[in-house]
């Protein structure tokens, strides 16, 4: 007995003093830097999560805050701060700051806009720098490396329209811009570049990316059309009127895209990814449906349960889009009634849902946000010549939207009495790319002044007890935002400064 | 090397002993005593004793030989020339002489040189609990204990002399059940808790030692006779709201609502307008949302247990059943836990213990929306249909206030938060005793445990789900192995005595993670498999690996001078593998000195110990693989795998490391009538673990690195008095009081955390978790707005002006407030008359303050209309017209006045009565006759009353830092619970 005991003394003793297995532990369910460019299709992973990031929610600050989304602040925070939708309710969301102009560099919409848009930065430079290392590509791996210098200059593009003066306001060369990053091995600090620097970048990128992709992976994903197109958009704000039309004219000429009709327009928003007026629509797939609290459509659309549906489309651009009853985009515009004929409030203002970013597969909160579409190729031409004076070619544009939208019996012979050439163009831009992202930079890019005297708790202090529909607000100090007002800009992220000595806030 | 060593000492077993006295060790109760020490004073001849208590040594006359057992008085018995002795050996009584359970070893109270505080089942099980952290609260000095929610099943935050670790994640101390790491238990079968303080005693957990350690020794057999306890406690929870009171329907119509209508010309209500928007038949309703969600329940513990012992074999056999109700509706919590503790003596030199624990729980717990709701719903809205049932309501509904239209009940009906767990832990302990000094022992723990949440909500119900329904589960397991083994020597010279320990552990656990969740349900079901649209999973493995080297010397002479050195190597997976080993020595000396001589005549100290300890302790929690580089697998787009740049590589982070000095005396005065504990210690964390903030241009915000260190200075006292002794009356007390000072140091760069908008600064100099914000200033006497302060600035950054100022965006974040208290404490108060025994204790704590973020919505400037408001503080008004000195702006000015400032920062300083109880044992004669040894019944209850200026839900607010927690925040919580109980307890 005893010597059993011993035994088994020794045995357990040996074995477990002994059993010093392997320390390495790796995660389960992430790469290493080592391992993406170890495995088959890691270089891959890492493209299609630089799209994933268009849509997802990623964790910040410690939390995965359902509020945040690449898209939904790209949305909301340009035109939240235009003239075409009107704040409902005050919010705690910080969406509510671009409604107001009361910008902060600790405003978390804006902060989480900026670092994912980095992220995507970081996570393209990954496949440059390896792609670029490795040579001798094969036509798939050229294409990947094509989508990536391009979603570089997209993201860089849409960076650069909020944190910086317009290209054609100031001198661009002493004018801040963005952090350019284009290696993961940089040092953590860096300076900000000029503006200029910044469109030089977006443009070699794009160019490059022109080059390199050949063949498309459908309209989820980006190609030589799509490139083409933010080459046309980033020209227009550059003022380089005759390249902007140049590649709009490529895309059109293309031939891959059609634009909708009035009959197929009011189904497009809804089925973005299969139609053929797409150039790139970011995929929402169901499982990425981020619901009340995250999808872009429900602060602006409610079923009565789906989205909190507390912004509303204004007056003035129901009145623009409702000149005649034909004009099919009214069609994204769902009035809520009280009684028939009497339009329910909300905090003292008339409730229209705008649906837009709605009904992808029947779901209120569902959609796959269209980033580049023919009719603005066709827009940005109409715009271009407009500049230009050339007023025959820039209403021939116009009408050809007009024509696809109901509007065949108002086509535009000549500008009408009382208006420029530019205001109509604008006008059509405003009825046609509404909610798109559009209005803020069309208006501070012609230097427009943004003109909010509607009611809307977008003034400050308003209780209910003050509002009164058949009368204008006057007397509240920001109902119009100067154009160049540089409280417009939004501020560079307090994470960003306090942690790169290197740069200077707006 | 191991392996030799275990072979020589097996070698040593073959051994002799003549046996010229021979004789028989046995306790109070006659019994035979196994493994008596039994040893020749001034040498190293010894024996134990065997399973009949028996022992035979060489030895002469006029040898001295001394028995020694722990727990027992040691006897020297010198030789007259006998050939067989009995000796009867007694427990000792004296409470300085009390075992002390560290962890790995066992000591008597004089042997200790650290600072240790013990508590035993009677001071510990004052109130039933699941958990029992909670228990611990105002009873031990230095150990702050946060009850932040008082959600059924929920356990309380504890932190042992401050807070050590700046990184997210787990702040609370290391728990070791029954002698190893890790394990659960139930606080019925607690015997006693040791809480190791400072490195001297802490040190010999290395590694995992920086949040202190508690030790949970768990209930054995202690007489031959088998007993029989049965306690029970049933009684009722009630909501504590602290100072929120929801107003009425008057009071919201007249109080607030009008507000909004005051003119900003005339000052005046505009009653038309008011009246029109609001119509005055609105005062003919009056709901209470809170009233009608909240309600008192019932709570009920039941606890059975069995022990008994014969020559070889003891054992302690419980079940505990815990049913508590939730005050908010349906919500709940039961939990069943079953242990069975036995020792078995083989022979003389083997004894194998063998614990089991087995627990499962479940619950229903909550969704924070509802809670949200519940608070804020208006008074005007009935919750309920003509029929009773809960009101349906959405955004299309006109006639409804609440903002959002939603009705909680309703949500709360419909839907579903349930979860259920089950753990097992088996530990197997087998001793073998190799030589008279030396033994060998292997502790080793098997653990299981497995979760599963599931979390529903039907189509019917109201909002984001509504027409789909949503269905979510998770489940988790988590399983380990942990083995420790070593030997340990006793060994005396004369009045030189040493004991020590040296071995190795290995503990390596495992998790596994597994959840989905689906939508488009049918009406009535709720099981995943009825989900027919977006599905989503998730999951994932996870590993942890430790290996460890254990070694302590303790060394005394003559009983006067005690020296404890402990040395401990830790390796981890968790750090790169050239900082995965880290070393962690300590050392600790005291000096008894009631027992030198020129202390002798001072009869009224019977005990004056003074006490030193230096050590080094660590903290390696930041989960694995913290060191990559890492894109993150854990996404998709148009469903193809999808990876996104997660983590920056550190290829140098190491562990935190804390430098720990203590020193502190043990007083003891009249027979142990006053007993007095001071120390001071100062503890130094350095290579803080932190997420140092990256330009987020970079495309990551933090990247884990080492850098400043945090020290907690602070001073401890406990006082335990026994006031009145008589032969009928007693009266006794215990006090304690803990200051900490927490300052950081040595950081590159101040960085913040912002949760909502407020921000906490880290900065050399500072205290952890200090409130940085715009200064509050009140609101403007002429205009009614509010106003913060502006601070002026030369080049080089000198403050040169402060001002007020109404523009908010002007108000540079200051440092207001902190969320670490300057002192805790707590008070506890036993009379005894006959049989009579009134128990009361408090907890204090002062100095923090709480940043009120539902002040935001329950007590708003309208720029939330439809949300109820809680009762303003008596001092509190609103701004009505210009002169008016008011703490609250007009309405028609909130534009800002609810951004994140000092204005919401409240002094969060408490006294609260936790617990009183009064229980009465039936007189002996009652109960003898019907074979019960001990029946007594009482009445308790628990968090009676909370003093303090906070106004808000309660002032214990979570410390915790994670997602949607940050310290010192109040947020809507799960309100905590007023008890009210009926007591038996009854041995048998």
């Amino acid at each position: 007995m005893k010597n059993k005991i011993y035994i088994i003394t020794i045995l357990v003793g040996g074995l477990l003093f002994h059993s010093c297995s392997d320390m390495d532990v790796f995660p389960a369910d992430q790469l290493t830097t080592g391992s993406i460019s170890n495995s088959s299709d890691g270089i891959l992973n890492v493209t299609n999560g630089n799209y994933a990031l268009l849509k997802d929610g990623a964790e910040f600050n410690g939390i995965v805050d359902d509020n945040n989304c690449y898209l939904r602040q790209y949305f909301q925070m340009s035109d939240f701060a235009a003239d075409d939708i009107v704040c409902g309710q005050k919010t705690e969301d910080p969406l509510y700051y671009s409604f107001t102009y009361t910008h902060s560099p600790n405003q978390s919409n804006s902060r989480f806009f900026w670092y994912i848009s980095y992220k995507i930065i970081n996570g393209a430079n990954t496949v440059i720098q390896y792609l670029e290392s490795k040579g001798n590509l094969s036509d798939e791996e050229s294409n990947i490396l094509g989508e990536n210098y391009f979603l570089r200059a997209f993201v860089e593009f849409n960076l650069v329209k909020f944190y910086a003066f317009p290209y054609n306001q100031g001198d661009p060369n002493s004018n801040l811009g963005i952090i350019l990053r284009t290696s993961t091995s940089e040092k953590a600090e860096k300076a900000r570049a000029t503006v200029q620097e910044t469109y030089d970048q977006i443009l070699q990128d794009a160019m490059q990316s022109t080059e390199l992709m050949n063949k498309s992976r459908g309209k989820e994903f980006a190609s030589k059309e799509a490139a083409w197109a933010l080459l046309s958009r980033v020209y227009l704000y550059m003022e380089d009127y005759n390249k902007s039309i140049e590649y709009a004219d490529k895309v059109i000429d293309s031939g891959r895209f059609t634009l909708e009709t009035s009959e197929s327009y009011p189904s497009y928003f809804a089925n973005a990814l299969s139609r053929s007026e797409t150039i790139w629509a970011v995929a929402f797939t169901p499982s990425d449906n981020r619901g009340k609290f995250g999808s872009i459509a429900s602060m602006i659309y409610s079923d009565g349960n789906s989205g909190w549906g507390e912004e509303f489309a204004t007056y003035k651009y129901l009145n623009l889009i409702n000149t005649y009853p034909e004009d099919i985009r009214t069609a994204y515009i769902d009035t809520v009634f009280k009684e028939p004929s009497i339009v329910q409030k909300k905090n003292g203002l008339e409730m229209f849902f705008i649906t837009k970013f709605s009904f992808q597969g029947g779901d209120p909160n569902l959609s796959s946000p269209v980033m580049f579409r023919l009719s603005e190729m066709y827009l940005n031409k109409a715009e271009a010549y407009a500049h230009q004076n050339n007023e025959s070619l820039a209403l021939e544009n116009v009408n050809i939207i007009r024509e696809n939208r109901g509007l065949d019996g108002h086509l535009f012979d000549n500008v009408p009495n009382g208006k420029t050439i530019l205001s109509v163009v604008l006008d059509e831009r405003r009825a046609e790319l509404a909610f798109e992202g559009h209005r803020y930079f069309d208006l501070t890019r012609n230097k427009i002044d943004i003109d909010r005297t509607y009611w809307g708790y977008h003034i400050k202090g308003l209780t209910i007890g003050t509002i009164d529909l058949a009368t204008k607000p006057s007397g509240y100090d920001n109902l119009i935002i100067k154009f160049d007002d540089k409280e417009k800009l939004y501020y560079i992220p307090i994470d960003e400064m306090i942690a790169n000595n290197l740069c200077v806030q707006n | 090397m191991k392996n030799i060593l275990t072979i020589l000492f097996v070698q040593f077993l073959i051994f002799q002993g003549l046996s010229q006295i021979t004789g028989t060790v046995i306790d109070e109760q006659k019994l035979p005593m196994i493994g008596v020490s039994v040893s020749k004073a001034g040498t190293t001849l010894g024996t134990i004793t065997d399973t009949n208590g028996a022992f035979s040594i060489a030895a002469n006359k006029g040898d001295v030989l001394v028995f020694k057992f722990i727990g027992y008085k040691t006897i020297e018995f010198p030789l007259n020339g006998e050939n067989k002795i009995n000796i009867e050996m007694a427990i000792s009584s004296v409470m300085m002489e009390d075992v002390v359970v560290m962890g790995y070893s066992k000591k008597t109270r004089t042997e200790i040189s650290s600072a240790v505080t013990v508590l035993d089942e009677r001071k510990l099980n004052d109130a039933p609990a699941n958990d029992v952290a909670t228990l611990l609260q105002g009873k031990i000095s230095g150990v702050q204990v946060v009850n932040s929610s008082g959600e059924p099943g929920s356990g309380a935050e504890i932190r042992i002399r401050g807070v050590s670790t700046i990184k997210p994640g787990n702040a609370e101390p290391l728990y070791v059940v029954d002698g190893i790491i890790g394990g659960s238990f139930d606080p019925s079968d607690v015997e006693s808790i040791t809480v190791l303080k400072d490195a001297g005693a802490t040190g010999m957990y290395g590694a995992r030692a920086n949040k202190g350690v508690i030790v949970v020794t768990t209930k054995k057999a202690k007489s031959n006779k088998p007993k029989f306890e049965f306690k029970t406690s049933y009684g009722y929870n009630t909501p504590d709201h602290g100072n929120v009171k929801m107003m009425n329907s008057a009071e919201f119509f007249n109080d607030f609502s009008a507000e909004l209508y005051r003119d900003y010309e005339t000052h005046q209500i505009d009653k038309i307008k008011f009246y029109k928007d609001y119509p005055q038949d609105l005062l003919q309703k009056d709901y209470s949302w809170v009233g009608e969600i909240f309600k008192p329940v019932p709570i009920q513990k039941y606890y059975l247990s069995t022990s008994g012992r014969t020559k070889k074999f003891g054992y302690y056999i419980s079940g505990t059943y815990y049913d508590e109700k939730g005050t908010y509706r349906s919500t709940g919590f039961k939990k069943i836990n079953l242990r069975v503790n036995t020792d078995l003596q083989l022979n003389s030199r083997v004894s194998l213990k063998n614990n089991i624990n087995i627990s499962g729980s479940k619950g229903s717990s909550y969704d924070y929306l509802d809670m949200y709701y519940s608070y804020l719903g208006v008074p005007w809205d009935n919750p309920y249909n003509e029929d009773g049932t809960p009101k349906y309501v959405d955004a299309k509904n006109k006639k409804w206030w609440s903002r959002d239209h939603i009705n909680p009940i309703h949500s709360i009906d419909n839907s579903d938060y349930n979860y259920k767990g089950v753990g097992i832990d088996y530990d197997m302990v087998f001793n073998l005793k190799i030589l008279e000094w030396l033994s060998f022992s292997s502790s080793n723990r098997l653990s299981f445990n497995t979760d599963k949440g599931h979390r529903f909500v039907s189509p019917i119900a109201a909002g984001t789900y509504h027409d789909k329904g949503f269905v979510s589960e998770n489940q988790n397991i988590w399983y380990g192995a942990i083995s420790t083994n070593l030997l340990r020597f006793d060994k005396s010279f004369g009045n030189h005595s040493f004991d020590g320990l040296l071995g190795t552990e290995v503990d390596q656990g495992y998790t596994e993670d597994l959840a989905l969740e689906g939508k488009g349900l049918p009406e009535g079901f709720s099981v995943p498999t009825v989900a027919s649209s977006e599905f989503k999973i998730s999951g994932s493995h996870d590993k942890e690996l430790f290996r460890s080297f254990i070694s302590q010397v303790n060394y005394n002479f003559d009983h006067k001078y005690f020296l404890t050195a402990s040395y401990r190597v830790d390796v981890t997976s968790n750090f790169p593998s050239g900082n995965r080993t880290a070393h962690f020595p300590s050392i600790s000396a005291s000096w008894m000195l009631n027992k030198m001589s020129f202390m002798s005549n001072i009869s009224s100290i019977n005990l004056l110990k003074l006490r030193s300890s230096f050590g080094i302790t660590g903290d390696p929690d930041i989960g694995a693989s913290r060191f990559l580089g890492l894109y993150s697998l854990n996404t998709q787009y148009n469903s193809h795998p999808s990876a996104t740049p997660y983590q920056l590589a550190n290829p140098d982070l190491t562990w935190e490391k804390t430098y720990q000095y203590n020193i502190g005396f043990d007083l003891g005065l009249f027979k142990d009538r006053v007993n007095l504990t001071l120390d001071l210690y100062d503890n130094v964390t350095k290579d803080l673990i932190v997420l140092v903030s990256q330009p987020l241009s970079q495309g990551f915000e933090y990247r884990w690195e080492n850098s400043g260190a945090v020290t907690n200075k602070g001073i401890e006292l406990a006082l335990s008095t026994l006031n009145i002794k008589t032969k009928n009356f007693s009266w006794s007390t215990d006090f304690n009081f803990a200051k900490n000072k927490n300052k950081l140091s040595g950081i590159a760069k101040p960085f913040y955390t912002t949760i909502s908008g407020i921000s906490q600064i880290y900065r050399n100099g500072n205290e952890i978790y200090t409130f940085v914000l715009p200064k509050w200033l009140g609101v403007d006497k002429e205009t009614g707005g509010p106003l913060w302060e502006k601070i002026e600035k030369d080049g080089e950054g000198n403050i040169i002006s402060r001002s007020p100022t109404t523009n908010y965006s002007e108000a540079e974040p200051q440092e207001v407030g902190k969320a670490l208290p300057d002192f805790t404490g707590g008070f506890s108060s036993t009379l005894q008359y006959k049989n009579f025994t009134l128990f009361a204790n408090l907890a204090f704590q002062y100095g923090n303050d709480i940043y009120n973020f539902t002040r935001v919505f329950m007590d708003n400037d309208g720029h939330e209309p439809y949300y109820n408001n809680m009762k303003p503080k008596s001092s509190w008004s609103r701004w009505e017209k210009p002169g008016d000195n008011a703490t609250h702006p007009s309405m028609q000015q909130n534009a800002l006045s609810k951004e994140p400032s000092s204005r919401y920062l409240e002094d969060g300083s408490f006294v609260k009565l936790r617990t009183v109880s009064l229980s009465y044992s039936l007189p002996q004669r009652w109960i003898k006759s019907i074979n019960i040894q001990n029946l007594s019944v009482g009445l308790g209850a628990t968090n009676l009353y909370t003093y303090t200026q906070f106004w808000g839900q309660d002032p214990e607010v979570t410390l915790k830092q994670q997602a949607w927690s940050m310290p010192g925040v109040s947020d809507f919580k799960y309100p905590n619970n007023r008890q009210f109980l009926f007591n038996v307890n009854i041995k048998f």
